[in-house]
């Protein structure tokens, strides 16, 4: 090391000065000390075999961005638009059981070198990182060739995607986007499964683990996958926040209606202390879980239950998913060989895919039946499916209904049903006696109300409304969205990075951003009180001051004035 | 409450001992030294008692046991029956079969009328408020209407209705008069007698079962009952052979049968209190209670015989009073008995009146079904005060005693629907108070408040009001008949309409009301509002609050999802009967929902505006906010949405946010705010620039500010700040 610099300074007056030139920094104390090398060797005593990789930003804790500007080597090989790793930092900590760490990976048939160089690089990456930000490391490595997104799963367990950056100019992301898939992912997983640390910690060895994740992620890939390629949430997608639940705006006789059905709902389960879910189409009713709870189970129910899913093959309109075709699976499975694969691994684990495609059906008396959770031995019935909830550490049975558009989750706990699926049953059956008249109202009553897939269309507008708080988003019709431009789409994409920068710097203070793109259209995005309103106005009149008016008119008229507050 | 009841126990005996209905001690005594029988004069509401020369007579509405005899002068001769003109002008005297003789009060002139040919006898007569006629004679060759001449001090002949009648029954309080002809005395002729004319009902016969082929009973006239319940007519038919009890209808065209009831006695007595059937079972004893208005054929309760309370008790010394109550006592359905329409009692034999009264409290004591029970209670108007307060209770307990949820739903469903009907009706209202139930037909509710003060003017409208109200009951009443019959005929028919006003007390005017007459006494609409306020046992949701819901939170606060669902339930209730709900019942809610640590589907409720937004509400949710910082937002949003302004602005100061609140101030023109508070706060944030920034905010858009003390103070303050931050 040469030149050895010791400082005493504040992170910001580092970050201005030195920041071109640094190579390491650790803190003892109060005290930075910052190291300084032309040269970029090493990131990690444990890991050589990385050389000055490509680096154009590093981010981390929200709060500094670092260029690093370097000789360019890749740690991908060309051609592989998606690698995907989950590895433990807890695992493998010893020279030669590096491969120890990872988890997932995907190509799976990637030579274990290059698994190794992704995970390696990562790892590097969080370690060196940390120093300045323990609680919140990388978050994402914008390289020459690829995009690096972090997510911590779970502690010291972390979510790598790595996205090739294409000649295509389709593959233009938003980092948050890619982000929200990771923590998809991983919330869908541990809703199944229980949390990966859990699951390592139940049999340290990680087959079993391994074989979970590479399942279930590979199940929920399927989604994305077109042709051969996967479709990843691009800037086409700005006007669209995963991780959200999309509600019915329902009158206030029809909400009564199913708050009424909630209360029988709950009696139904009895002392069982069960939650209950509704949902209307794709969108959600009433829920009694917690929002984070809500949010796992409406994407869950909209990837696999809502009777669009269901009926498969139906009319697309606004949430639904592009790509998720039935042959979506069988084409991943011929891609990758997936089902061979999981047998030569010799793994002789019960896999349970709760996403596998096609697998829930709706039964004679309207719940919704799958064998995915096994078939009870002697009598074919399938095993009810149980999942768990973040909010209470609990087991809980899912119990799925179905009449016409309306979909119904109740979630019991299993320790309270002490007869299994007897209870289970009876429960069924105390359902279809006491709430299916009511059921049928409230069907009756939202159907009438319901305004079709354009309801919540605004004419003039295409608009993303987000509340943060609880975890609820309204959009545009993605029919209606799709006849934006380019341009304006891009813009958008930009404007929304810059968002979730200046979000992530000042902890959700109120902002306004207004920009003219490049085919004058205007993009808008405010953010007030954990709510943000991203509008895009096609065709509008050049002057600010219309479209600041345009965005007045929509906050008073469909956000109850949450965004016209000065 | 039911601690009152229990001394109706049985075992207590005397006059405390379990009964459903009981006569009030003391009665009025209404022996006379030379009374020669008792007459009941029900269009004046009369007991009258002639002796050789004297008619004497007890004014019995409003029924008061000390109120002192009218006595008139006659003339000696035979009395076959009495009954004084409805404007109390004459007296009319049947001599014999033959003749009936009139007195005029004032001037003591007489009159006679009489019947034509020897043949032709009368069997009766009664005073009419018809249009057409003031008097009617039933001989049994018809019926005679005729019209006084005042001046001419005679009776002229109007119209006959010829027939064979054998015998006939009349009550006023229905102006119907039923004819019995035939060799079993069971086809019958009827007419209605209003104020809107004569209408002649359809012949029809009534059933009669037979004992053998040949033997063919005689309806008698005391078999036969005219019933008004519920400003609807009725005709009870006892069938000793079948021991039934076979009830018809009236309508304007049509008499039809509406099922049997089972009577364990072969001499039946009909009384009605407060719209409730009492079925006197003589031989045994006892009384059966029907509220036949939802058309169910069940007693409300079971069987028990009549009791007299209140009167002096048996220890006491042998005094002449007391000899008379046991003998009373003693002769509770005697063979001397006669029961006087609607819910009058005379002993003949001892001179006494008693009048019919029924317990609430022990009928709702003996039964369980509680929503049964507050619909029995709910459509009680003579005690509404106690009605009210008995379902008050009783909603109170089945929540206390966690009864299961359905049945408290039906319970809280029963008590609003009712609380809906008075409003629609007007039957219900509330002076004063300043909720004004938002009901789609809410002008019938201002259009009575308003006939209050102008009586002549909008006393057609008013009972135009009451009218409809009898009408949807009707309706309604029929839709819930399984009998198909009974629908298909409906469809045509329109009822008679004697929309009695249901208070026996009030029966006289009431039944005014009920006419068609345009010309309506005054007095008649002054009486139906009077009553109006006090007769409706109906419960509005802010006494239900209070009553009910305020007092059993604390109880219930380990089970408050349990008091939630009802909670719930309410406002679904009252959302379809579009009552509108006090912010009590809302911030009641909120705070159960907070209990559980529910703030999710808070959210959702306060999204949907199931819960409606309301100051109280947005403080309650403000309130809550402490525990979760969504809730408060919430609350906060609530506030500014209700154009709150001024608590809005405070609120923001409080939670540090001065400078949003001055933005809002200046944007929604807001000035009633001290601008000490913002400068205070700005001040404790210890960041000179802030404060600095409010400073100048009131320099430029407070005219004077800057020579008030307020400004001088905190420059100061901000000079002292300035210097220490640059250090």
């Amino acid at each position: 090391m040469d030149g050895f610099v010791f400082l005493k300074c504040p992170y910001e007056y580092l970050y201005r000065t030195f920041v071109k030139k640094l190579i390491r920094v650790s803190r003892v104390g109060g005290t930075v000390h910052l190291f300084y090398s032309g040269l970029f060797c090493c990131l990690h005593h444990r890991h050589t075999y990385y050389h000055s990789p490509a680096f154009r930003s590093i981010r981390f804790s929200g709060r500094y961005t670092m260029g690093l500007s370097s000789a360019a080597t890749t740690t991908t090989t060309p051609g592989e638009p998606l690698k995907f790793c989950i590895f433990d930092l807890r695992r493998g900590q010893h020279e030669g059981e590096e491969l120890e760490k990872i988890l997932f990976f995907f190509p799976a048939d990637l030579p274990f070198p290059a698994q190794l160089s992704v995970v390696g690089l990562s790892e590097g990456l969080i370690t060196f990182t940390r120093i300045f930000s323990p609680e919140a490391a990388c978050e994402v490595i914008e390289a020459e060739m690829h995009s690096h997104v972090f997510f911590e799963a779970e502690p010291d367990i972390w979510m790598v995607m790595v996205v090739a950056k294409s000649k295509e100019t389709e593959a233009i992301w938003r980092i948050e986007a890619l982000r929200s898939v990771l923590k998809e992912i991983h919330s869908l997983f541990v809703m199944f499964h229980g949390s990966i640390r859990m699951l390592l910690d139940k049999e340290p060895g990680g087959g079993l683990t391994r074989s979970h994740l590479y399942t279930f992620i590979m199940d929920y890939l399927s989604d994305f996958l077109v042709g051969n390629k996967f479709l990843l949430p691009n800037f086409r997608d700005s006007l669209k926040e995963r991780g959200t639940v999309q509600m019915l705006t329902v009158g206030r006789e029809a909400a009564i209606e199913v708050q009424s059905l909630v209360g029988t709902l709950d009696s139904c389960m009895g002392n069982a202390l069960g939650y209950s879910v509704i949902l209307f189409q794709d969108l959600l009713v009433s829920t009694t879980l917690s929002p984070d709870d809500t949010v796992n189970l409406f994407s869950y129910s909209t990837l696999r239950l809502t009777p669009r899913i269901l009926s498969s093959g139906g009319s697309t309109w606004s949430y639904l998913r592009k790509g998720s075709s039935s042959h979506a699976e069988s084409a991943l499975d011929r891609l990758h060989g997936f089902q061979d694969s999981s047998s030569a691994r010799g793994d002789n684990y019960q896999v349970l895919r709760p996403l596998q495609y096609g697998k829930w059906s709706k039964g004679k008396d309207g719940f919704l039946v799958t064998d995915i959770w096994g078939v009870e031995v002697g009598n074919l019935v399938p095993t009810t499916p149980t999942i768990w909830l973040q909010q209470i550490e609990h087991k809980m049975y899912l119990c799925a209904y179905q009449y016409k558009s309306v979909t119904i989750l109740l979630l019991i706990p299993v320790t309270s049903m002490l007869n299994g699926e007897e209870g289970i049953s009876m429960l069924k059956q105390q359902l279809l006696e006491n709430a299916s008249s009511k059921i049928h109202k409230v069907e009756e009553k939202l159907a009438k109300g319901w305004g079709g897939e354009n309801a919540y269309h605004v004419k003039g507008y295409r608009y993303l409304l987000v509340d943060g708080d609880n975890n609820i988003s309204r959009a545009s019709p993605s029919g209606k969205v799709t006849t934006l431009a380019k341009e304006s789409l891009l813009a958008l994409n930009k404007v929304r990075e810059d968002v979730d920068l200046e979000r992530s710097r000042t902890k959700g203070d109120d902002l306004e951003i207004c920009i003219r793109a490049k085919n004058n259209s205007w993009v808008i995005a405010r953010a007030a009180r954990g709510k943000q309103l991203y509008i895009v106005l096609e065709k509008a009149n050049e002057t600010l001051l219309y479209a600041s008016e345009a965005v007045e008119k929509f906050s008073d008229r469909y956000c109850d004035g949450a965004f016209s507050l000065d | 409450m039911f601690g009152s009841t229990s001394s109706s126990q049985p075992g207590f005996g005397g006059s405390g001992a379990l009964s459903h209905a009981y006569l009030q001690y003391p009665p009025l005594k209404c022996r006379y030294d030379g009374s020669r029988g008792l007459f009941y004069d029900d269009g004046n509401k009369l007991l009258i008692s002639p002796t050789t020369d004297q008619v004497v007579s007890w004014k019995i509405s409003p029924f008061s046991s000390d109120v002192a005899p009218t006595t008139d002068t006659i003339s000696e001769g035979p009395i076959l029956s009495v009954r004084y003109s409805l404007d109390s002008k004459l007296i009319a005297v049947q001599r014999s079969n033959h003749e009936v003789q009139f007195w005029v009060r004032e001037t003591g002139e007489t009159f006679s009328q009489k019947s034509k040919s020897e043949s032709d006898s009368i069997l009766g007569f009664f005073w009419t408020d018809c249009a057409v006629c003031d008097i009617v004679f039933v001989k049994t060759s018809g019926l005679d209407l005729y019209t006084y001449m005042p001046e001419l001090k005679s009776l002229d002949l109007v119209e006959t209705k010829k027939m064979n009648v054998s015998w006939y029954i009349y009550t006023h309080e229905s102006r119907l008069v039923l004819l019995a002809s035939g060799m079993q005395c069971k086809s019958f002729t009827g007419y209605q007698l209003s104020a809107a004319g004569v209408i002649r009902l359809p012949r029809f016969e009534m059933a009669m079962a037979k004992l053998d082929a040949n033997s063919k009973p005689v309806l008698a006239a005391e078999d036969v009952h005219i019933v008004t319940v519920y400003g609807r007519i009725y005709c009870l038919q006892v069938d000793r052979v079948a021991m039934l009890l076979h009830s018809y209808r009236f309508y304007r065209d049509a008499v039809i049968q509406q099922g049997s009831l089972p009577i364990y006695s072969s001499k039946i007595a009909v009384s009605v209190v407060d719209n409730v059937l009492l079925i006197h079972q003589v031989d045994a004893k006892v009384i059966l209670l029907y509220d036949i208005f939802a058309d169910s054929r069940t007693p409300v309760s079971a069987p028990l015989p009549l009791l007299i309370r209140g009167s002096p008790s048996r220890t006491n010394a042998q005094s002449s009073e007391t000899t008379l109550t046991n003998n009373a006592t003693a002769n509770l359905y005697g063979d001397d008995w006669i029961f006087l329409v609607p819910d009058l009692v005379c002993d003949v034999s001892n001179g006494f009146l008693w009048k019919i009264h029924l317990d609430l409290e022990a009928i709702s004591a003996s039964n369980s079904e509680v929503p049964a029970v507050l619909e029995f209670l709910q459509r009680r108007k003579l005690e509404a005060k106690k009605a009210k307060h008995l379902c008050l209770e009783l909603a109170r307990s089945v929540i206390i005693e966690r009864r299961p949820l359905p049945m408290v739903f039906w319970a809280i469903d029963v008590l609003l629907k009712s609380f809906a009907y008075s409003l629609k009706t007007g039957s219900y209202l509330k002076g004063g108070k300043p909720e004004k139930p938002t009901v789609s037909g809410a002008p019938e509710n201002s259009e009575s408040g308003k006939s209050v003060k102008n009586e002549s003017a909008s006393g057609v409208e008013s009972r135009t009001v009451h009218n409809s109200g009898f009408s949807t009951s009707d309706s309604e009443d029929n839709n819930n008949n399984n009998n198909t019959n009974v629908r298909n005929v409906k469809a045509k028919n329109i009822n008679i309409n004697i929309t009695t006003n249901s208070s026996s007390e009030n029966i006289e005017e009431a039944s005014r009301i009920g006419d068609h007459s345009v010309n309506q006494p005054l007095n008649a609409n002054v009486s139906e509002q009077q009553e109006s306020q006090v007769t409706s046992a109906a419960i509005p949701p802010d006494e239900l609050y209070s009553f009910v819901f305020a007092s059993v939170e604390e109880e219930m606060i380990a089970d408050a999802s349990y008091l939630f669902a009802i909670v719930v339930e309410l406002i679904r209730s009252a959302s379809l009967e579009k009552i509108k709900l006090h912010p009590n019942i809302y911030v009641l809610a909120v705070r159960l929902l907070a209990r559980n640590e529910r703030y999710a589907e808070l959210g959702l409720f306060i999204m949907n505006k199931i819960i409606e937004p309301s100051k109280e509400v947005a403080l309650q949710l403000l309130e809550t906010g402490h525990q979760n910082i969504q809730t408060r937002k919430l609350g906060l949003d609530m506030m500014r949405q209700l154009m709150l302004h001024h608590d809005y602005i405070v609120l923001l100061v409080q939670d540090g946010c001065y400078l949003e609140a001055l933005r809002f101030a200046r944007k929604n023109k807001v000035n009633t705010v001290r601008p000490s508070l913002f400068l205070e706060a700005a001040y404790a944030s210890n960041d000179p620039q802030h404060l600095a920034a409010v400073l100048r905010f009131f320099r430029d858009f407070i005219p004077g500010f800057a020579t008030t003390s307020e400004h001088s103070t905190f420059v100061r303050a901000l000079a002292d700040m300035t210097p220490s931050v640059a250090a």
